[in-house]
């Protein structure tokens, strides 16, 4: 063989070596989590290992559409991740446990399933014991019926119950709004002297009372990120995902056979005064924290934190009064 | 006819049918707002249209994943995730037929999910087909002329 | 010739074209690119609009085929392609010249002749449409690109293996079928400069090659008094039996006697004949466009080509470019009954509906010739409209997207790299404002081409191109109402 052949064959060897080579060990070497729509796998992995107190980078990606990246209960901002482009993260857990992240950007029916843990291990464990939601102190069936006998004839506004209310001596405490429906109070208030229609909108007016503009503004917020898209942008149970969910409880129910109210159901309708004022924020709490058990309504307890969850239900009780400078 | 003449005929009326301002019935503008929902990969309704100068809102619904829409022509694009309806407001002062599409890539078909805005005539169709039309009348003279005399050859 | 401007008269050219590093040396990157996508769809992003392997497959190298190689250069895309190397080295033995003197050829194969029922380009016809008909999903996913890719490479080694010469390139290639039709527009053409040099000469090295054995005709020599225990078996040395192989190179990769071309088609412009040309009778030409279409092909599988081509580039501006959304869903779910649907409408389309309607414009026109032949003759004005259809609605997507190759560039696999700082380059046409134009300027100079290819092809055959024109007049309607 001639000399230049036995180089020409060298020369290519090594190029296409080196043109296989080197980007193979190269994304060997970069680890990437990627995210994909629930349908196709979610997250892989979907379980990551960090110790407390060391700091953990997340270089994030995702396969087909948007999608976002966060971590329950420890209210930060998400970070966007975009198809084919990588995000990175860092984060620091202070205490060990097992963390939920899950996906901020709604990229289908089955978006809020999109979720994985993070378990961070470390000596300093935490053996406080978390206390029971309110609605198990309370022993509430969260799943009973819970509709209100009595109904407004037009919507109640805090603005005039304002001004009836300030001889009252009511119960302005967090505790006693938690634990009460509206038609409680306004059951409770039989004894006055008002009207019907003034006694809702003194219980109007408690509820914004027990809502400042700021948590009204983040559970709006909230709202509009996490719940719209099922449960309508007005609240009306009517988002782009309620036809879906409906007809995937349909087609559920030919394949399973499972009781009627654990299939998935078109989304909760939080105009509905019937619903909303029979119903306390500690029942609306623990909806929120537990799911609705295979109805198609998420478990958010791991994700947001009972703060965020307060804000959120005074934000729903929105739809049933009408708040002073009201936020919507 | 001389045959230069011709051409140089033709190329004038060529530039007309191209650039000749289109005679245009002029509309009160208005305000015009279209609720466009996004589905992986076509918008519903795909194709609207408005008079130029309209001031035109598009709501846009993302009913699966984040879409957006971006105008092509105009350059402007706005973004929704699905839940969180986002508008976006603009004049349609250039008139035309514009492709919108998705500018957040949204899967597969992405770069195909396009939809078409027309504002007033779109009178560059019009203006094609008159050059094409325009194309063949001074290409026929022509070959005909050649043609006709290889048949009288034969 | 006295339209035509001898390039290979610049002893640069010449000799750049002789020499064969300089073109190794743009196989090599090629094929490191070549081999590069294939990696790229199989381990790097599944997203499209940010793989090396879809964007500079179907965004950059597409431009450059459709916008620029076809038209300017015909099969300039062939002369650089990477495909057939790796399996063209293995049937030679060698990657570079053949050995000069005595030893035995290295190669590899069986080097069968390929056979004769299937000499034509219907196995290219078929393998581009079974591409076009998954398109949607090829266009957009990297790894099923990959899987094509590597296919096609791995087709190529394995035919190299069977066939003797590119039996890939020539009959099988789904790509190379539509560029050898459209070639024949360009305004570069690979001829022989004398052909009374051809004609006397000895052995025909440029088809037969001049190489293993320092002897030209390989058919002769096995025979006496040549091989088998003759002149070349004997001890004595070749010079002295007067042997040259002054040149040496390969006989033509594609099978095409470079004395007999009269058109571009199945010239691959491979540039071995001129290495092997021992009288240095070959030149590579700048000539009008469209100089091949003066005598119309009456081949009928090159006429249902430009049927194809022509048909794809209306079906795709309408599927991909177009405001439907149930097309676009019916292209890209492969397997459902809505994609069976959009196959047989596509082939409808392509065998049925375009050629039908072309058959009874011409149905009635006088001629001696027969139907079939005139159809064939015909469609050769297609040629040119079927690669300004493609011109047109290439340039709407690649304008479009080519924003991506600057992301894809820095960061070709998305594992996030930034190479050339180019990583984060946002998306955003280019040239918005003279696509229309651009596009009206090809469709109309396209139809205008196409009318007057159809009166020279028309009047070759003694028949009416005015059916022919008409038709393509509503092709064009048809293609500016879908762009534009």
């Amino acid at each position: 063989m001639k000399r230049s052949e036995l180089l020409t064959r060298i020369l290519i060897t090594v190029a296409v070596l080196g043109a296989v080579g080197t980007p193979l060990f190269l994304w060997a070497r970069t680890p990437l989590i990627h995210a994909k729509v629930a349908e196709d796998g979610g997250w892989s992995p979907d379980v990551i290992r960090a110790n407390a107190g060391e700091p953990l980078t997340l270089h994030l990606t995702s396969d087909d559409v948007v999608h976002g990246f966060a971590v329950g209960q420890m209210d930060m901002q998400g970070v966007d991740v975009l198809p084919g482009k990588v995000a990175d993260i860092t984060l620091t857990f202070d205490k060990p446990g097992i963390y939920t992240f899950y996906c901020t950007r709604w990229c289908g029916l089955n978006h809020w399933r999109m979720r994985g843990t993070i378990e961070v291990s470390g000596s300093n464990v935490d053996t406080q014991p978390v206390p029971a939601p309110l609605y198990v102190s309370l022993g509430l069936d969260i799943d009973a019926p819970h509709d209100a006998p009595i109904l407004p004839s037009q919507k109640p506004s805090a603005i005039r119950g304002q001004k009836f209310s300030t001889n009252l001596p009511i119960l302005q405490s967090p505790d006693f709004y938690r634990s009460h429906s509206p038609y409680q109070l306004f059951d409770e208030l039989t004894s006055t002297s008002f009207t019907e229609s003034q006694r809702w909108d003194v219980v109007a007016y408690v509820w914004q009372s027990n809502a400042t503009p700021e948590s009204l503004a983040n559970g709006q917020r909230l709202y509009a990120q996490n719940c719209a898209a099922c449960h309508g942008e007005n609240g009306a149970g009517n988002g782009v995902f309620a036809d879906d969910l409906a007809a995937s409880g349909e087609s559920s129910m030919q394949t399973m056979t499972g009781s009627e109210d654990m299939m998935m159901q078109t989304p909760v309708d939080f105009t509905d005064p019937a619903r909303m004022l029979g119903a306390s924020p500690a029942l609306l709490q623990g909806k929120i924290l537990r799911g609705g058990m295979g109805t198609g309504m998420p478990m958010w307890g791991s994700i947001f934190t009972e703060e965020q969850i307060w804000d959120l239900v005074a934000y729903l009780y929105s739809f049933q009064f009408n708040y002073q400078g009201a936020v919507r | 006819m001389n045959s230069r003449f011709f051409l140089l005929l033709l190329a004038a009326a060529g530039l007309v049918v191209a650039f000749a301002p289109f005679p245009v019935q002029s509309i009160a503008p208005q305000e015009r707002t279209f609720r466009i929902e996004a589905r992986q990969f076509a918008y519903s309704p795909s194709e609207f249209k408005v008079n130029p100068g309209d001031t035109v809102t598009i709501q846009l619904v993302s009913a699966d994943v984040v879409h957006g829409l971006y105008v092509d022509g105009y350059n402007i694009s706005v973004e929704a995730d699905p839940g969180q309806t986002a508008s976006l407001t603009f004049i349609a002062d250039k008139p035309g037929s514009f492709r919108f599409r998705c500018n957040v890539t949204c899967g597969a078909m992405h770069p195909f999910m396009i939809g078409r805005l027309t504002v007033g005539t779109n009178s560059w169709l019009f203006r094609s087909i008159g050059l094409a039309v325009l194309g063949l009348i001074g290409f026929f003279p022509f070959s005909f002329h050649k043609e006709r005399m290889l048949v009288e050859k034969r | 010739m006295s339209n035509r401007i001898e390039f290979t008269r610049s002893p640069f050219i010449k000799n750049a074209l002789k020499s064969r590093y300089p073109q190794l040396a743009v196989f090599i990157v090629m094929l490191i690119g070549y081999i590069f996508a294939i990696l790229a769809g199989l381990i790097g992003t599944p997203v499209g609009s940010r793989n090396f392997s879809i964007v500079f497959v179907w965004i950059a190298w597409w431009a450059i085929l459709i916008l620029v190689a076809v038209p300017f250069f015909g099969r300039g895309w062939c002369a650089v392609c990477p495909i057939p190397l790796p399996g063209e080295w293995l049937q030679r033995g060698a990657i570079l010249r053949p050995e000069r003197s005595g030893a035995k050829s290295k190669g590899r194969g069986l080097n069968l002749r390929w056979p004769k029922s299937l000499r034509n380009i219907w196995m290219q016809n078929i393998s581009f449409l079974l591409l076009a008909l998954f398109s949607s999903v090829l266009l957009t996913t990297p790894n099923i690109t990959s899987i094509v890719l590597a296919a096609m490479l791995f087709a190529a080694i394995g035919l190299s293996m069977v066939f003797e010469r590119r039996a890939f390139c020539r009959y099988l290639c789904p790509v190379g079928g539509f560029i050898g039709l459209y070639s024949q527009t360009a305004p570069i053409e690979l001829r022989i400069k004398n052909k009374q040099v051809c004609v006397t000469c000895e052995g025909k090295p440029c088809y037969n090659g001049a190489s293993t054995l320092g002897f030209p005709l390989r058919g002769l020599r096995d025979t006496p008094p040549f091989g088998k225990r003759g002149l070349l078996d004997s001890p004595l040395p070749r010079r002295t039996l007067g042997l040259r192989s002054a040149n040496s190179g390969y006989g033509c990769p594609w099978d095409v006697f470079p004395g007999g071309l009269t058109k571009n088609t199945y010239c691959g412009l491979c540039m071995e004949c001129i290495r092997t040309c021992p009288h240095d009778n070959i030149a590579i030409n700048l000539r009008p466009f469209s100089a091949d279409l003066a005598k119309p092909s009456t081949r009928i599988d090159e006429a249902f080509k430009a049927f194809i081509m022509l048909g794809s580039a209306m079906i795709y501006a309408g599927v991909l470019l177009g405001p439907w959304g149930a097309l676009k869903d019916a292209a890209y779910n492969v397997g459902t009954s809505a994609w069976f649907t959009y196959a047989v409408v596509f082939l409808a389309i392509i065998f049925v509906i375009l050629p039908g309607f072309f058959t009874l414009g011409i149905l009635k026109t006088k001629s001696v010739l027969s139907l079939k032949q005139r159809f064939a003759s015909l469609a050769t004005a297609l040629i040119p409209l079927g690669l300004m259809f493609w011109v047109a609605f290439s340039l709407s997507f690649v304008l479009t997207n080519a924003t991506y190759i600057f992301a894809s560039l820095s960061d070709p696999l998305g594992l996030g790299w930034n190479l050339f700082g180019t990583a984060n380059a946002a998306w955003q046409p280019m040239l918005i404002s003279v696509l229309a134009p651009a596009q009206t300027l090809a469709l109309v100079g396209g139809l205008i081409w196409s009318a007057r290819t159809a009166q020279k092809a028309a009047s070759e055959i003694k028949t009416s191109s005015i059916p022919v024109i008409i038709f393509c007049f509503a092709a064009t309607l048809v293609m500016l109402w879908l762009l534009l």
